[in-house]
């Protein structure tokens, strides 16, 4: 054998012997990757965990990783294969020989002349296995096995973790949108030439945006984040006018600038663009779940109070409201054309802004809550808190009436009242009418 | 030069074959006993002195006897007693009648021959064990103020007795230092002691045949100090020896660099005695227990738990990271 053949046959055992320890290596920790993986999906089972299924790529793929590091750092070098090949009997003939290389010397060539002769003799005694034991394999197939049952197998957690991550998505771009509102109105507070006034108007529409940044970051459901986003929409609105409102008195006025006004009708115009998206969205985003309130200025919403803004006839004393979306037409109505004297009942709208109030637990006799659902006044607790009412906390009196009274109705269809009340309970609903 | 020729001693092969003659035909005086008779080789072979511990009646004598006659070297009995003295070892000085008149003339001691066989070393005097010192390491011997060159190859093969210590002088660390081996003698078993018994109570003692001479010695001698250490089995061999100085509970006193010398020589040997040129992990391993069981100082702990120089080098052995 040749020296250079010698050194060719170490050479291929190293390349082998660092593929095998690469494979080990990776075998061992995808063990351990797999495991956390495991760990990471069956705690997605337990609590909320949107991206158990992330996490679990990325620690395979770290673990990988791990496994080429390490592999790389600890990679055998020729003389350390010539040492593992002397393990197979060649009583570190190899080693010495390897080392000696370049020397000269009677017994020294004597000496790599006997290591390569063993070496060409014997070397089928040299076994070096690339593949891990079948166990370990199968043990390993077995956990990755586990692993994308427990991914792929849906539950109630999972799909609780999957509403609150788009929750918080949804959130957080509220939460971005409403920050740059913010520093647009901190920019615009900084004008000397305010008065303490309108100073104080751009804090209150600061902290009022401020709270919905809280209520978005704190809405923990669907419910929470349609009633921060219906606060946040109205907020829009309000502070976009409050701001058209200041822009315009500030154009009047001599001490500022007209840049500043500017600015605030613009920051004005994108308010309200904003809530108009915001409208859009909620409108196409969430039909029919605005149970006939048709709040957003839905149909009906031009009728100012009214309600049962749209008559059963002309001339009756028509009942029948109209439900805005989704809800139940007066399908009670009686009544012709001319005369008629319907019954219909519906969840008929007529909100306009500022148009909803507390639901009355005692309607009229709340401290927070003065207005008269008869005569169809307006809440003070509404004006109170700066007008923040919507729905899921705070319903119009219509709304509240009409579901009370569908109840009603509905009893009356299936007996469940004794007889005589029926007409009774028709005239109480019809009082408020 | 001896008789097998220049050229057969600088043929590895051949003085490989030679050594192996000499080992077979020494097993041929000695029943039993391989691993002592391969030991004594090894010694031989790297020109170390040994320390033969074991009780009395086990074949020491017939095998530094036998080994004399293989090696076909000259051989000396020195019988140590309390009332040696250096001078009965060395030699001296004494003053001779010639032509000129009265002269002081240097006798030579037993000391002058190649294999000495010093019985029972440790029952004589320190100073009378001292004057092997100078023999042992330098190969002089310095009488006044003359230094005399000790007959290459010499060699002491030292025995002691283990259990009798009532009048005996141990052995100072140092020179116990300079013997190369402590070979422990062990009884034989019960079929090595009935072909002991045969061969000496025969009436045909075995004829041994001598199958190389000093020069043959000294050529294979040569021949071993040049066999390649590979990088690896050095950094073992060395770490074995550190061991002895890292913290060990049983260990008060680890081995001298003289003991890395000695393992290195040993294991050469040995991988030559085997037939391989180069030394492999084996030849540390089995050759470390006669090279450092006598550089080892047990601590009291070892002691008083029973646990001998042997037990503590195997567990350095163990402990060891090929």
């Amino acid at each position: 054998m040749s020296q250079k053949a010698f050194i060719k046959i170490i050479q291929s055992y190293c390349f082998r012997l660092n593929v095998a320890q690469f494979i080990k290596k990776a075998v061992f920790v995808l063990y351990i990757g797999a495991g956390v993986g495991i760990l990471l999906q069956a705690i997605a089972f337990i609590i909320p965990f949107y991206y158990a299924g992330g996490c679990t790529i990325i620690i395979l793929i770290l673990v990988l990783l791990t496994a080429v590091v390490l592999a790389f750092i600890k990679r055998k070098n020729m003389e350390q294969t010539a040492l593992v090949m002397d393990r197979f009997g060649f009583e570190e003939r190899i080693v010495t020989a390897y080392g000696n290389l370049e020397k000269e010397g009677a017994l020294v060539e004597l000496q790599r002349t006997d290591a390569m002769n063993q070496l060409q003799l014997q070397r089928d005694k040299i076994r070096i296995a690339i593949l891990p034991s079948w166990k370990l394999i199968v043990g390993l197939a077995g956990l990755f096995a586990i692993l994308i049952v427990l991914a792929l197998m849906p539950s109630a957690m999972k799909e609780r973790a999957r509403e609150l991550h788009h929750i918080r998505e949804a959130a957080r771009e509220k939460t971005e949108e409403i920050e740059e509102i913010l520093e647009a109105l901190e920019e615009l507070s900084q004008e000397q030439d305010l008065t303490v006034a309108q100073q104080a108007a751009l804090q209150e529409m600061a902290e009022s945006l401020q709270a919905s940044q809280e209520e978005l970051q704190q809405a923990s459901s669907m419910e929470m984040m349609k009633a921060a986003s219906q606060k946040l929409e109205y907020r829009y609105e309000h502070t976009g006018n409050t701001l058209a409102t200041l822009a315009e008195s500030l154009r009047n006025g001599a001490t500022v600038s007209s840049v500043t006004a500017e600015s605030m009708q613009a920051l004005s115009e994108k308010l309200r663009g904003m809530h108009e998206a915001e409208l859009a969205q909620g409108t196409a985003g969430q039909p029919g779940n605005q149970n006939g309130t048709g709040q957003n200025g839905q149909p009906g919403n031009q009728n100012g109070t009214g309600q049962n803004g749209q008559s059963g006839d002309q001339n009756g004393a028509g009942q029948g409201g109209q439900s805005a979306e989704g809800g139940t037409n007066g399908s009670n109505g009686q009544g012709d054309l001319n005369n008629g004297s319907g019954i219909g009942r519906g969840t008929g709208t007529s909100s306009t802004p500022h148009d909803y109030v507390s639901i009355p637990n005692e309607i009229a006799e709340s401290e927070n809550l003065t207005g008269n659902a008869v005569n169809h006044d307006a809440s003070e607790y509404f004006y109170a808190q700066n007008g923040l009412s919507w729905e899921g906390t705070h319903m119009s009196h219509e709304a509240v009436i009409g579901s009370y009274e569908q109840n009603a109705y509905e009893g009356i269809a299936a007996g469940k009242y004794p007889s005589g009340m029926e007409e009774i309970i028709k005239a109480y609903f019809s009082n408020f009418n | 030069m001896g008789e097998f020729g220049n050229n057969g001693l600088q043929d590895p092969a051949y003085m490989a074959q030679r050594i192996a003659a000499c080992e077979r035909e020494i097993q041929k005086g000695i029943i039993g006993q391989r691993e002592i008779i391969r030991q004594v080789m090894l010694a031989m072979l790297t020109g170390g002195n040994v320390l033969l511990e074991g009780m009395p009646g086990l074949g020491k004598t017939r095998l530094v006897s036998t080994i004399s006659k293989v090696f076909d070297l000259s051989f000396k009995r020195i019988q140590f007693t309390p009332d040696l003295m250096p001078s009965d070892v060395t030699g001296t000085n004494i003053i001779i009648k010639n032509e000129q008149g009265n002269a002081f003339s240097f006798e030579r001691g037993p000391i002058f021959a190649n294999l000495i066989l010093a019985d029972e070393i440790n029952r004589a005097t320190p100073k009378t064990q001292s004057a092997l010192l100078e023999a042992m390491q330098e190969h002089t011997v310095t009488v006044g103020n003359d230094s005399h060159a000790l007959t290459e190859p010499f060699f002491v093969l030292a025995t002691q007795n283990p259990i009798e210590n009532e009048g005996t002088y141990p052995l100072p660390e140092a020179q116990l230092d300079r013997f190369m081996f402590k070979i422990l003698v062990r009884f034989p078993s019960k079929e090595e002691l009935k072909g002991i018994v045969t061969l000496t109570e025969g009436s045909q003692e075995p004829d041994i045949i001598k199958q190389m001479d000093s020069a043959g010695l000294l050529a294979a001698r040569a021949l071993i100090n040049q066999i390649p250490i590979a990088d690896a089995v050095m950094d073992y061999l060395l770490e074995i020896v550190m061991q002895t100085h890292s913290a060990n509970p049983y260990i008060k006193e680890g081995a001298s660099p003289r003991a890395a010398q000695a393992l290195i020589r040993a294991s050469r040997a040995k991988a030559f005695l085997e037939g391989r040129f180069n030394v492999s992990f084996q030849d540390v391993k089995e050759t470390a227990f006669p090279v450092l069981r006598h550089r080892i100082l047990l601590s009291f702990d070892a002691v008083s738990e029973g646990v001998n120089e042997d037990n503590v080098i195997q567990k350095i052995l163990e402990g060891t990271k090929q």
